[in-house]
């Protein structure tokens, strides 16, 4: 019995190595987005998921044993920094949206993790446009939402959602603005005002730092367990944010709720960054001075709300010029289109003042970097995740198509001619 | 001659005239040469003129071939692009106002499922934002609709996108088209224990409008009979202000548009236009192309709505940008709209540049933006190509029609510019921020 389980395990293995393929991706115009020159002629290598070798380079020629994939334009595996896709499906009914708990203000204690569908068909529809990791977050109406995570997009029948994380936990998220005043205010419970919400999160992160001294006392004290202090969960979670372990992202569209953001980040000396920030651009010498990178909600979002009347499309490329870290994202939508595909919003940041390079480099390395998953994606190097999109063109284009997309080495989208 | 005596007056009228720039009667002859012209009732011309006065195009063709007359303004667009004036087949701007708000939100009268008497006249402001982002994304001319979510809606608005008044706007002699919803968002009133809650339903109710319709169409018609033969007893009788529209659909003065995404939906506008009779547009058509054949039979157009990713609405779920090249290759009229707010109208050829990553031809795309919405609206005539005795309504591009940086740099009216991106106050409609007035950072422009 022992042995036919070895056995079985044995072809199990030997299946694993013989699906692995090892690719030869060729490109005319090679975006590895890391240090050097982009656009050039190249090569990227592939072996056991990871890429082994960047050649530079007109006219490669794939080793042996390697299967060539061309194409004119290739690119990292884009990033959408900050989403719903996942845990709020494409069919918009109550069955399928989980993004938002919004039964209590305070829902530190809640996590992405155990709502994301893996087979969510919007995580395909964004993997076919080149987005190959996203981080899911809850959505925007509790002033505490709860914890994101970082996910591949790339999920067949049987993968589970550990499988697809590089982070079960990657960042707190805030809520300020209308939204939180809107779900609560209505029903006469707070926050029905911006000063609430500030209140809110204030007073939580109060609270966290009270409980961490009060759990240090009692360890002092000799942990004596009848007088051990009562576990909280939303505490709990809110600890390593108070700590600066886990980064606190605060999203915020009106500028003045940005800077509310900036204002709490300080006082608590949190790891933090902003998302949306509609109207970062009018505050950018604000924003540049606290230090926090922006993760840049869709530039073709809808005029919605008088919180997101003044966006503009130039937003990405003023905060970029003004020297800020950016990143973008498709945030939440709770209509048609029901997730904004990144590389479209990309387009159009790079055609209004921010270009084709510094749009690309958004969603790849310095989304990455500001993720802090740079040791892992976002450039094409050695070593790194091989997640990698193929174009047959420019790939802000309208007009180009993704041609193939791989995670981890394998192919997970490849377009029918 | 009486002429002759009043000259001094005549000059003095002329030159009154002159000042006045509504007047279109004294507007100088301007030439437009050097720009790729896309005509688009012919191929493109590469180094083409266009040339206009009184607000009509006067005169389109190769630089070399025609001649520009003397004393006329010669703007030079070498290395630009101009197109028609982009005609938007379905829209809600001015209706639905910018930023959306409750108080501003005009286009659905939930207050029953079938409207025909609304006019979404009544409800457009001429200062909503919107329209202004229209003309800097080269829409010229547009159809505001009431919403989606009354079986019948209300009449729409043919309109030029300029003017303090809708008067100012509607297009002279176009009477607008009649909306209709099926699917989905009318069955928000079963919610509320009122009919539609179903599909069914939603039938029912429109036959049942277009057959009361077509009994008081039936007195009238016998009593003008009546009137006509002599007869001074008959009766008139009484005018139904819900009715006069729905005629109009009946006698194919006013074209029913008609919101529907699901492929068995639009099978049921099309069953209700065979039954009686009246012609129709298929606005959105999400899924028109699985039953392209039907459509194409009955030669019946479809308004195109391209939405970035599936869902958002059970009907949407199956959204795809091959789509229009599908009803392309089975000989259908597709136009692309933008159902603003659902899409910015500042992106409109987005919709159409999208359509083309589908596999459409760049030709049917174009005409997709022109002359098939313009034809869409019985408009075709006077809109959506670049000919002679056409309003001067055109846009000039920086560069290809479907690159995404491309920018729109000027969009003309009538002979009237009416957007310039160089202006700074425009700008900001093409870009967005206008709400902050002095707060936007003065910025060089990057990009294209």
């Amino acid at each position: 019995m022992r042995a036919l389980r070895q056995f079985t395990l044995l072809i199990c293995l030997a299946s694993n190595v013989l699906w692995a393929q090892n690719f030869a991706v060729v490109a005319d115009h090679l975006y590895t987005m890391s240090d050097g020159t982009q656009g050039g002629p190249g090569m990227v290598l592939i072996r056991d998921g990871k890429i082994e070798a960047v050649r530079p380079g007109p006219h490669q020629q794939p080793p042996d044993g390697y299967t060539e994939l061309k194409a004119a334009f290739v690119t990292p595996g884009l990033i959408d920094a900050d989403t719903t896709a996942g845990i709020s499906g494409a069919y918009n009914i109550p069955a399928d949206q989980d993004q938002d708990e919004a039964t209590d203000p305070n829902t530190a204690d809640v996590r992405t993790l155990d709502s994301f569908n893996p087979n969510e068909r919007l995580l395909k529809v964004l993997n076919q446009y080149g987005v190959t990791t996203v981080q899911t977050a809850p959505g925007p109406r509790n002033p505490i939402a709860g914890r994101a995570g970082i996910f591949k997009t790339a999920a067949t029948g049987s993968t589970t959602v550990e499988q697809l994380a590089i982070r079960q936990e990657s960042a707190m998220i805030f809520n300020l603005g209308d939204h939180p005043k809107n779900t609560y205010g209505k029903k006469e419970k707070a926050p029905a005002t911006r000063m609430k919400t500030a209140e809110i999160i204030r007073h939580a992160l109060a609270d966290a730092k009270a409980y961490e001294e009060k759990w240090a006392k009692w360890k002092t004290d000799g942990s004596d367990i009848s007088k051990q202090p009562t576990r909280d969960m939303k505490l709990d979670a809110l600890l390593p944010v108070v700590d600066g372990k886990l980064p606190a992202i605060f999203n915020a569209y009106r500028a003045d709720d940005i800077d509310t953001a900036i204002r709490i980040g300080n006082e608590f000396h949190l790891r933090y960054m902003l998302a949306s920030v509609t109207e970062g651009y009018l505050i950018a010498d604000a924003i540049r001075r606290a230090g926090v990178p922006c993760l840049l909600g869709p530039v073709m979002q809808r005029f919605e709300s008088l919180e997101t009347a003044n966006a503009t499309l130039e937003n990405p490329a003023i905060l970029k010029r003004a020297g800020i870290p950016i990143a973008l994202m498709t945030g939440y939508e709770d209509y048609a289109p029901k997730n904004r595909i990144l590389l479209f919003e990309a387009a159009i940041a790079a055609a209004n003042g921010l270009g084709m390079e510094a749009a690309l480099r958004a969603v790849t390395a310095d989304a990455a970097k500001i993720l802090a998953i740079d040791d892992r994606i976002g450039s094409l190097a050695p070593g790194k995740d091989a997640d990698i999109a193929l174009f047959d063109g420019d790939p802000f284009e309208y007009t180009s198509h993704v041609t193939a997309v791989l995670v981890g080495g394998q192919i997970s989208y490849q377009r029918s001619k | 001659m009486q002429f002759k005596k009043c000259t001094p007056m005549w000059a003095i009228l002329c030159a009154a005239i002159a000042l006045c720039p509504q007047t279109s009667a004294a507007q100088a002859t301007l030439a437009i040469r050097g720009a790729k012209v896309y005509p688009i009732s012919g191929p493109p011309i590469e180094r083409g003129v266009l040339i206009l006065a009184n607000g009509k195009i006067v005169a389109v063709g190769q630089e070399d071939k025609i001649k520009i007359p003397r004393g006329a303004t010669i703007e030079d667009a070498t290395g630009k692009v101009v197109m028609p004036g982009i005609v938007d087949s379905h829209s809600h701007i001015g209706i639905i106002a910018n930023p959306m708000a409750e108080d501003s939100g005009d286009a659905n009268e939930s207050t029953g499922p079938i409207q025909p008497g609304l006019r979404a006249l009544d409800a457009i402001d001429p200062a909503d934002p919107n329209i202004r982002m229209a003309t800097a994304g080269g829409v010229t001319s547009a159809n505001i609709m009431p919403g989606s979510g009354n079986v019948m809606g209300g009449q729409t608005a043919y309109v030029k996108l300029r003017g303090n008044t809708i008067e100012q706007m509607l297009i002279p002699g176009s009477i607008g088209g009649m909306k209709m919803a099926n699917g989905e968002n009318p069955k928000h009133y079963g919610a509320k224990d009122k009919a539609p809650m179903t599909r069914m339903e939603e039938a029912a109710l429109a036959r049942g409008i277009y057959e009361k319709a077509a009994q008081y169409k039936a007195k009238w018609d016998a009593y003008n009979k009546a009137v006509t033969a002599g007869d001074k007893t008959a009766k008139q009788p009484d005018r139904d202000l819900d009715l006069d529209p729905v005629v109009e659909v009946l006698e194919g003065k006013r074209v029913v548009h008609n919101h529907t995404h699901r492929a068995d939906d639009v099978m049921t506008a099309l069953r209700l236009s065979d039954e009686f009779h009246y012609r129709l547009v298929v606005q959105h058509g999400t899924e028109s192309c699985e039953i392209a054949n039907e459509l194409a039979k009955r030669h019946i157009p479809v308004s195109f709505t391209v939405v970035d990713s599936p869902g958002g609405k059970l009907e949407t779920i199956n959204t795809d940008l091959g789509c229009p090249a599908r009803l392309e290759k089975a000989g259908i009229k597709v136009a692309f709209n933008t159902d603003d707010p659902i899409t910015s109208s500042r992106l409109i050829i987005r919709q159409a540049a999208l359509a083309v990553r589908g596999g459409m031809s760049e030709e049917a795309a174009l005409k997709g933006l022109t002359i098939y919405p313009a034809e869409m609206l019985d408009l075709g005539d006077r809109i959506g190509t670049l000919d002679p005795g056409k309003d001067a309504d055109f846009v000039v591009l920086s560069g290809p029609p479907f690159s995404v940086y491309t920018h729109v740099i000027e969009t003309w009216i009538e002979g009237q510019k009416v957007f310039d991106r160089s202006n700074p106050q425009d700008l900001r409609y093409a870009t967005g921020g206008f709400g902050v007035g002095d707060r936007f950072p003065a910025e060089p422009r990057g990009g294209n």
